[in-house]
C-alpha cells in the first residue's frame, strides 16, 4: 500500500461524495424549505438515469445529460401538483407513506417502460481516457463526476448566499410565515425549489448512469446512503449536505479498505452516534 | 386510549374462527398463504403498539423481526438448542435489542425518529448481510420446527403450523391488549397526546417509551421465530427496509391504533398481493396507488372506516334526543 494507492482511494471517496452531494442537496433543501420528506427522491434519480440512457443511445451522451434533469423536473412538477401540494400540511408519517407508495409505483412504471434488463450507457468519447494525477491513472469520467458535483456546490452556494433569490429561500427556511408577510411568494418559491431539487436528482442519475448499470432498483439502493447523508449533516442545510456526503464517502471508501467486513456497519454506528449526541445532525438548518 | 369494545371482541372471534376454518379446509397453497399473513399480522400488531398508541412510527419493525428470525436460527442450528428454549430466548433477546433502540431513539421525534429507526434497521441488515458466520448473502438453511408431538401436534404439517401461528397471533393480541390496559400503556397514550404534559406530571417519558418499544420487540421475536420456522430458511432480505415499510403500509391499510385493524390490513395485503400476482407482475404499482389513495383519503384504514360507520349509524338510530340525554 503505497502513496498511489491512497491517492486512488482518496479520489474514489471524493467521487462518491460528489455523487451523493448532488442527490442529497436536492432532498435536504426541499426538506428545509417545505418540511417535506420525499422518499421517492431515489426513484427520481433512477428515472433520470433511464432517460439519460435512452436519449444517449440515439442522440449522444451530452443531449441525454441535458434532457434528463429537465425530464425529471417535469415529473417533479406533476408530482407536486397532484400529490405533494396537498400533503404539505400532513404529518411526517403520512408523507413517508405517500412517498413510499410513490416508490412502489415509480419502480413498477420504470419496469413497464424500460423492462427489467439493465441498460448500459457508454462514457462519451472525450472522457473515456485516463488522467495522470501524481502518478495515479484515474478515469477521466470520474473526474468529470467530481467536476459536476463541485460546480453544483459552488453555484448553489453562490445562489443561496449572494443573490436575492437565495436570501428569499433562506428567509423561507428560517420562518416561512414571516417571509410570506414580507411579500415573498413562498408558495412559488417552494415550487421552484422543489423542481430544482428534482432536476438535481435527475442530473445525478444521468451522471451516475455510465458508472453503474441502470436497473430499476438503483433508486432504492441510493436512497439509504442519501438519507444517511442528510441525517448526519442535518436536514435542510447546504453545509450539512456537503459535510454529510464527504463523511459518508470517506468512511465508506476507507472503511472498506481497513475493515471490509464492517464498512457499512461503521457508517450506521457513526449515524447512531450522531443521532444520540446531536439529534438534529451536525449542521441543523435552524439554530437548534 | 384502547378499549376492548364488543365490536372488536366479535370481529376478533370471527377472525379466529374463519382462519381456523380456512386452515383446515384450504389446499396446501392456501394454508401457506394463511401462515404468511398470520405472521405479518403479528408484526403489524407489534408496530401498532408503538405507532398507534405511542406515536413512535418505526421503520425498523420488519428488520427487528428478521433479526429475531436470525437469533432463532443461530440458537437452533449453531448452538444446538431446542426449538422451545430458542423461541423464549429469541423473544428476550429481540425484546432487549428493541428496548435499547427505543431508548436511543426516544429523544428524537417526527421525521428524525423515523430516520433513526430506519438507520438501526439498516444497521442490522448490513450486519447480517456481511457476517460470514450468519451465512451472509446466502442466508441460513436447515432450521427446525418446534416439536409438539407429545401433545399430538405435528408442526411439519402445514395445517397444524397455520393453527399454531393463529394461536401465536391470539396470544400476541391478548398480550398487547393487556399491556395497553396497564398503567404503562395508559401512560404511553398520554405521552403520545402530549409529551410535555406527561413530563410535567412527573412521568419518566424516556423509560416508558423504551419499555413499550421493548415489549413490542418481544412480540417481534415471536414473529421472527415463527417466520424462520415457516420457511425453514432465512435470508437477509427479511431485514430489508422495504419489508419494514410494508409492515407500516399494512398497519395504515387496516387502521392505525385499533389492534384489530392491522390484523385485517395484513390479511387484505397478503390476499391482494397473491390475487394481483395472478393477473399481473406489477402488483407493486397497484399497492402503491392504493396506499397513496388510502393515506390521502384520511388514513383511517379499513377497520377505522368500519368503526366510524357503525358509530355514525348508532348516533343516527339513537336520534338527537337520546344523544342529548346521554351527555
Amino acid at each position: 500500500m503505497d502513496t498511489s494507492f491512497w491517492i486512488l482511494q482518496l479520489l474514489n471517496a471524493l467521487q462518491l461524495s460528489m455523487l451523493l452531494f448532488l442527490l442529497s442537496v436536492g432532498l435536504t433543501v426541499i426538506f428545509g424549505l417545505m418540511h417535506f420528506v420525499n422518499l421517492a427522491h431515489g426513484a427520481l434519480y433512477a428515472f433520470g438515469a433511464y432517460v439519460a440512457a435512452t436519449i444517449a443511445a440515439s442522440m449522444g451522451y451530452w443531449v441525454g445529460l441535458f434532457i434528463a434533469p429537465l425530464a425529471v423536473a417535469v415529473l417533479g412538477l406533476v408530482l407536486y401538483q397532484f400529490l405533494i401540494k396537498s400533503m404539505r400540511s400532513s404529518g411526517p408519517m403520512a408523507q413517508v407513506l405517500v412517498t413510499f407508495g410513490l416508490i412502489f409505483a415509480l419502480l413498477d412504471i420504470t419496469r413497464i417502460i424500460w423492462g427489467d434488463l439493465a441498460l448500459a450507457l457508454d462514457v462519451p468519447e472525450i472522457l473515456s481516457g485516463r488522467i495522470d494525477f501524481f502518478g495515479v491513472e484515474y478515469p477521466a469520467y470520474r473526474y468529470f463526476v467530481m467536476f459536476v458535483g463541485l460546480t453544483a456546490l459552488v453555484l448553489l452556494n453562490l445562489v443561496l448566499n449572494k443573490t436575492q433569490i437565495g436570501a428569499m429561500i433562506r428567509a423561507g427556511v428560517d420562518n416561512d410565515k414571516m417571509a410570506a408577510c414580507l411579500g415573498i411568494n413562498v408558495e412559488r418559491l417552494f415550487f421552484s425549489v422543489f423542481c430544482v431539487g428534482c432536476a438535481l436528482a435527475g442530473l445525478a442519475g444521468a451522471v451516475a448512469a455510465p458508472l453503474l448499470s441502470v436497473v430499476p432498483e438503483m433508486g432504492l439502493e441510493i436512497l439509504i446512503p442519501t438519507l444517511i447523508v442528510i441525517v448526519i449533516g442535518g436536514l435542510g442545510s447546504l453545509k450539512g449536505a456537503i459535510a454529510g456526503s464527504l463523511i459518508y464517502g470517506f468512511v465508506q471508501t476507507f472503511g472498506s479498505v481497513f475493515a471490509p467486513q464492517f464498512a457499512s456497519v461503521v457508517i450506521y454506528l457513526l449515524l447512531a452516534f450522531i443521532l444520540v449526541t446531536k439529534p438534529a445532525g451536525l449542521f441543523p438548518a435552524k439554530g437548534g | 386510549m384502547f378499549y376492548q369494545t364488543p365490536l372488536r371482541k366479535v370481529i376478533m372471534l370471527a377472525y379466529l374462527l374463519i382462519c381456523s376454518y380456512v386452515a383446515m379446509t384450504a389446499d396446501y397453497f392456501g394454508v401457506e398463504i394463511l401462515t404468511e399473513l398470520l405472521i405479518l399480522a403479528i408484526i403489524a400488531l407489534a408496530l401498532d403498539l408503538v405507532a398507534g398508541f405511542g406515536g413512535m412510527v418505526s421503520l425498523c419493525h420488519g428488520a427487528l423481526s428478521g433479526l429475531g428470525a436470525y437469533v432463532f436460527a443461530t440458537l437452533c442450528t449453531k448452538l444446538g438448542l431446542g426449538a422451545g428454549e430458542s423461541i423464549l430466548i429469541t423473544c428476550v433477546v429481540t425484546g432487549m435489542i428493541s428496548w435499547l433502540i427505543g431508548l436511543i431513539c426516544s429523544k428524537s421525534h417526527g421525521i428524525y425518529f423515523i430516520m433513526a429507526t430506519l438507520a438501526f434497521g439498516q444497521m442490522a441488515y448490513s450486519f447480517v448481510f456481511e457476517s460470514s458466520y450468519l451465512g451472509g448473502d446466502n442466508g441460513m438453511a436447515g432450521i427446525p420446527r418446534l416439536d409438539l408431538t407429545p401433545i399430538s401436534i405435528d408442526l411439519f404439517d402445514s395445517t397444524h403450523f397455520a393453527l399454531f401461528s393463529l394461536f401465536c397471533l391470539a396470544v400476541s393480541y391478548w398480550f398487547i391488549s393487556k399491556v395497553l390496559s396497564s398503567g404503562l400503556g395508559r401512560s404511553m397514550v398520554g405521552i403520545m397526546y402530549s409529551e410535555k404534559r406527561s413530563r410535567a406530571l412527573g412521568q419518566p417519558v424516556t423509560r416508558i417509551k423504551a419499555n413499550i418499544f421493548g415489549l413490542s420487540g418481544i412480540i417481534l421475536g415471536l414473529a421472527g421465530a415463527l417466520s424462520a420456522q415457516h420457511f425453514m430458511f432465512i435470508s437477509p432480505s427479511l431485514l430489508s427496509w422495504t419489508h419494514s415499510g410494508e409492515v407500516l403500509v399494512v398497519v395504515i391499510l387496516g387502521g392505525l391504533g385499533t389492534l384489530i385493524g392491522p390484523i385485517i390490513g395484513a390479511t387484505a395485503f397478503v390476499v391482494l398481493k397473491h390475487e394481483i400476482s395472478n393477473y399481473t407482475d406489477h402488483w407493486h404499482l397497484i399497492v402503491g396507488i392504493i396506499l397513496i389513495l388510502v393515506v390521502m383519503g384520511g388514513a383511517k384504514g379499513i377497520y377505522g372506516m368500519l368503526e366510524s360507520y357503525i358509530e355514525q349509524r348508532k348516533t343516527k338510530a339513537a336520534g338527537p334526543e337520546r344523544v342529548l340525554s346521554e351527555e
